[in-house]
């Protein structure tokens, strides 16, 4: 018989535990009294939040993707995903620096080797190091594996050279792992290997940082690589292996940005609805209005939607689920547009106060679309739920 | 027929307190209930002959124990050891105590003690079927729930205002009983005493409470509140929030936390009436809430709320109070 | 130094959940249960002390349904060292006078220096339990605590317990009970890495078997009291909503008081 759902790896009915909801109570806190008043200005200013990233590291958040013998906290998907949501309900551009650092160290929790890891994992799990994923090339976006970059052999080096695109906190990171392609010849999804890149380095440089939309602090830039050598010690995995690990890296990674859209989504709603609550108009609150109650419902359901399917996505990838690329999509595609509709209609349940900065939900909307195009578009979302459900192509 | 015993307290002055009248008057009426059981004040410390004689303005008969060791120890343990084996001699059936500190205090040794049962908290007593049943408020004030003893011997601990106190027709006699047997457990000495800085009204039993909350701004608001109070007769309240803020000290702080009380009428200036201070007043008879925020928790159980600026309302109170007593 | 802290979970004050069962007993699945709130200020106390020490445990003595290693949790999250669960079905129903006799019992096969216990609970508020271990531990009760201060070097105490009129400074040696009030302070948010670390903390768990003590003798069948009835409080009746000027507000405070025979 066919199975109805697949959700079925996880232990039991599902509910956060008693340290599920103390974790993101502490987060939320923190989130509320020092986050929550800095959100405003770091989009206006666009510059890197180093008092968030301190912040975040002195209150061991930044520890939690790490294991425990490395310094970190062992904590699994689900935690790191609440404290990325959390911050993101204050600020999304705060709520990245977690997501970021999850992202850009999973490959090397992967593929790295024991030493590797006990090089790399304590700096990175005290906050004092930041870590950037680097696969995205200008002419290799949504297809990832036509990379350019090329990583030759030379001795007990690799010499990197080329260029990678729109790579979140690329400029401020102390560890950029880099897809580069070893073989050229070989089949599209074995030329590429992966290598972290200990910055500063010669050869290394950032040769523009984005003006964007959203997420304005989060710096978002160009790296070019000018016979960058790096120690055949720094890759990771064997060679070749360079696009399975993107991928299962990108299969763990996706929950984190869903962490963020419901964050955002979140953060809208309340904002939207405390705004219903106190504005009148033709004699009564204009949340009592059908047409905005109407909205603020939906809203409210469509965010609770994404929550509870990312936190069983969460569960499911945790527990070995073997559709975990199905769960990682569909989580990240439903938070992701859930975070635009709900943004959007944030501002325009505050009318003409939802268009000025002087209000949070326009920035909260500018906010929210990136996380319908970066860690894969919703197109390539939808493409890995329709490979899974169909499977393979006769 | 039950014998009622009433454990008389001794204020820091040797006179009884106002509590232990309202005890006394309260066992009478169970008594009464109970088809005219007997009814005993005790009282024990290291002078208690002055509580002694005001105890027996409301109860017929009081025994006295002198146990000078409470002069310079923590009384509770004390007490409840002279009462344990008073108990023992004389097989009451009743034992009512207060339930403030001191009360409690007693009255959880000598459960341990004598293996009786205890109803704690009472907000009513009364005697049905040969034993006592009393009332109880519990769950923050969500459920009211009586309970009565399984076996015939117990403990009640009553909460303050549970009824007015009301002396007796005449003045009954004083009996000195002389403190039997070693001491067991380890007594705690005082090596000091610090009084209070502020000579606060007590808050515990009085019959008005003029309250301040988050929106009095400061300790300089509580000048307004005092005034309210004086001009009332009562006492001054606070809630958490005053307190954490250092604006008034945690003696004054009524809630979950804090102390529970039952006023007359509770006045409350710039309080939500969130549900960990709500549970500290809500039985208050009468309950005015002044408050900027017509949505206040408070609304929903107040009986009058003022919308409008607490300084205002304040003084414009103070005012029509002082016209009246002219 | 070892600290024991006793901590009773009782539901949760802000779910408005709490009923009780026909037969008179906390229905305890239709509430979650928290730390009772007295215990943290106590529990707090005793992690700052062992801070300050720079070494000790702080050890959580609950009588509980076997569930309470959820509430328990929190407890080892703020930094308590470990915990000890004394539960077995037959304890359900259990008054003050069994709850004292087996916390008292539990007690016996602890070392420690200080025990440590709120004043009352949020859920019975009765503060007879604390005096009544005491009692049968032969412990020193220091009560009403607004400070407490050890001095292991000569294995005495103070605490400056709460009066009427101020406070009465009291010391006794070590081991010693005392009850503790908010005044010791506020309890801290566990962090990340104590939340994290406290799944692994040890909760080891004991019976009525391992006290020795008949499970007949405590529990519902055991109870010395019971409830014989429950409903809920009188309505107050509707609220008069005042919205006038500051005079005319005040008139009409002073009518209602009037009214009511308050003044």
């Amino acid at each position: 018989m066919r199975a109805v759902t697949t959700a079925s790896r996880a232990q039991g009915p599902f509910r956060l535990t008693d340290e599920h909801q103390m974790l993101r109570d502490a987060v939320r806190v923190l989130a509320d009294d020092r986050v929550a008043p800095r959100a405003a200005e770091i989009d206006k200013t666009g510059e890197f939040p180093e008092d968030m990233r301190r912040l975040l590291a002195d209150h061991d958040i930044l520890a939690l993707p790490f294991p425990t013998e490395h310094g970190g906290l062992g904590g699994e998907l689900l935690s790191i995903c609440l404290a990325v949501e959390q911050l993101s309900r204050a600020c999304a551009t705060t709520g990245l620096i977690l997501a970021v650092q999850e992202l850009g160290s999973l490959p090397i929790t992967l593929a790295g080797t024991d030493e590797q890891k006990e090089r790399w994992f304590p700096g990175l799990a005290s906050g004092e190091q930041l870590i950037a994923f680097a696969l995205t090339e200008p002419e290799a976006g949504s297809d990832a594996a036509a990379a350019r970059t090329t990583a030759k052999r030379d001795g007990d080096d690799y010499v990197i050279d080329g260029s990678k695109r729109f790579i979140s906190q690329g400029s401020v990171a102390d560890l950029v792992v880099v897809f580069a392609v070893t073989d050229p010849e070989a089949p599209r999804h074995q030329r590429l290997s992966a290598f972290v890149v200990e910055v500063p380095s010669d050869g290394f440089a950032v040769t523009r940082v984005e003006h964007k939309m959203g997420i304005r602090g989060s710096p978002t830039a160009e790296l070019a690589f000018t016979d960058l050598r790096v120690p055949a010690a720094n890759r990771l995995g064997e060679e070749g292996e360079g696009w399975s690990i993107a991928m299962r890296t990108l299969d763990r990674s996706r929950p984190g940005i869903a962490a963020q859209a419901v964050g955002i989504a979140q953060g809208a709603l309340e904002a939207a609805t405390a705004y219903a609550r106190d504005r009148k108009q033709f004699g009564q609150r204009i949340g009592d209005f059908q047409l905005v109650g109407g909205m603020l419902a939906d809203m409210d359901a469509q965010t609770e939607a994404a929550r509870q399917l990312l936190y069983k996505a969460c569960v499911e990838i945790d527990a070995g689920a073997p559709d975990a690329s199905r769960w990682s999509a569909m989580c990240k595609l439903v938070a992701g547009d859930a975070a635009m509709r709900v943004t959007t209609d944030a501002v325009q349940v505050l009318g003409g106060y939802g268009y000025i900065d002087e209000f949070p939900v326009e920035r909260m909307m500018r906010d929210a679309k990136i996380t319908q195009l970066y860690e894969g578009t919703q197109q390539i979302q939808r493409l890995v739920i329709a490979r899974t459900l169909l499977g393979k192509a006769d | 027929m039950a014998g009622i015993w009433v454990h008389g307290e001794s204020a820091a002055d040797g006179s009884l307190t106002k509590l232990s009248t309202e005890v006394a008057t309260l066992a009478r009426s169970v008594a009464e209930q109970l088809g005219g059981a007997e009814v005993t004040g005790v009282v024990i410390g290291s002078d208690p002959a002055a509580a002694a004689e005001e105890l027996a303005t409301f109860v017929p008969k009081v025994l006295t124990v002198k146990e000078p060791t409470i002069a310079d120890n923590a009384a509770g343990m004390i007490v409840a050891q002279r009462l344990a084996a008073l108990v023992e001699a004389n097989d009451p059936d009743i034992v009512m105590t207060g339930a403030g500190p001191e009360g409690r205090d007693v009255a959880g040794a000598l459960s341990a003690l004598t293996g009786w049962g205890v109803l704690a908290n009472a907000t009513a007593v009364r005697g049905d079927g040969g034993g006592a049943v009393a009332t109880h408020s519990v769950f923050g004030g969500k459920l009211i729930t009586e309970s009565g003893l399984t076996g015939s011997k117990g403990i009640v601990t009553v909460r303050p205002n549970a009824v007015t106190a009301e002396p007796a027709g005449s003045a009954g006699t004083v009996e000195e009983v002389a403190a039997t047997g070693e001491l067991q457990q380890p007594a705690v000495p005082i090596v000091d005493r610090l009084e209070a800085e502020t000579a606060a009204a007590k808050i515990d039993d009085a019959r008005i409470i003029v309250a301040g909350g988050r929106g009095v701004g400061g300790s300089d608001g509580f000048g307004l509140i005092q005034e309210l109070a004086d001009a009332l007769g009562g006492a001054v309240g606070a809630t958490r929030a005053a307190v954490d803020s250092g604006w008034i000290p945690y003696s004054q702080q009524i809630g979950q936390t804090g102390k529970i009380v039952k006023p007359q009428l509770y006045l409350a200036m710039g309080i939500s009436g969130a549900i960990q201070h709500k549970v500290g007043m809500q039985t208050a008879s009468t309950i005015i809430a002044v408050n900027r925020d017509p949505d206040a928790p408070i609304a929903d159980f107040a009986d009058m709320i003022v919308i409008g600026d607490l300084v205002e309302v304040g003084n414009a109170l103070l005012a029509e109070l002082r016209a009246r007593s002219g | 130094m070892r600290i024991v802290v006793l901590t009773k979970p009782v539901p949760d004050p802000a779910s408005g959940g709490e009923r009780l069962l026909p037969d008179g007993r906390l229905d305890r699945a239709n509430s979650p249960a928290v730390v009772n709130g007295n215990d943290e200020y106590v529990l707090e106390k005793a992690l700052k002390l062992i801070e300050a020490a720079g070494e000790g445990e702080v050890i959580l003595l609950t009588m509980a349904p076997e569930s309470a290693p959820e509430t328990m949790r929190k407890a080892l999250a703020m930094g308590a060292t470990r915990g000890v669960l004394v539960t077995d079905p037959a304890i359900a129903g259990s008054d003050a006078v069994a709850t004292t006799r087996i916390l008292a019992a539990a007690l016996k096969t602890l070392d420690f220096d200080l025990v440590f216990a709120g004043v009352d609970t949020s859920d019975g508020t009765a503060g007879v339990v604390a005096p009544g271990v005491a009692a049968l531990t032969g412990l020193p009760y220091l009560s009403y605590a607004a400070s407490v201060d050890p001095d292991e070097a000569a294995r005495k105490v103070r605490v400056k317990r709460i009066t009427a009129d101020g406070y009465e400074v009291l010391e006794a040696p070590m081991p010693a009970l005392i009850s503790g009030t908010q005044a010791l302070g506020e309890p801290r948010y566990p962090s990340l890495k104590g939340i994290m670390a406290a799944r692994s903390k040890e909760i080891t768990t004991m019976s009525l078997t391992d006290l020795g003590i008949d499970g007949t003798s405590v529990g519902l069948d055991g109870a010395t009291t019971k409830v014989v009835d429950s409903r809920p409080p009188e309505a107050r009746g509707a609220t008069k909503v005042v919205r006038d000027a500051p005079d005319e507000a005040a008139r009409q405070i002073v009518a209602l008081l009037a009214e009511r025979r308050i003044i």
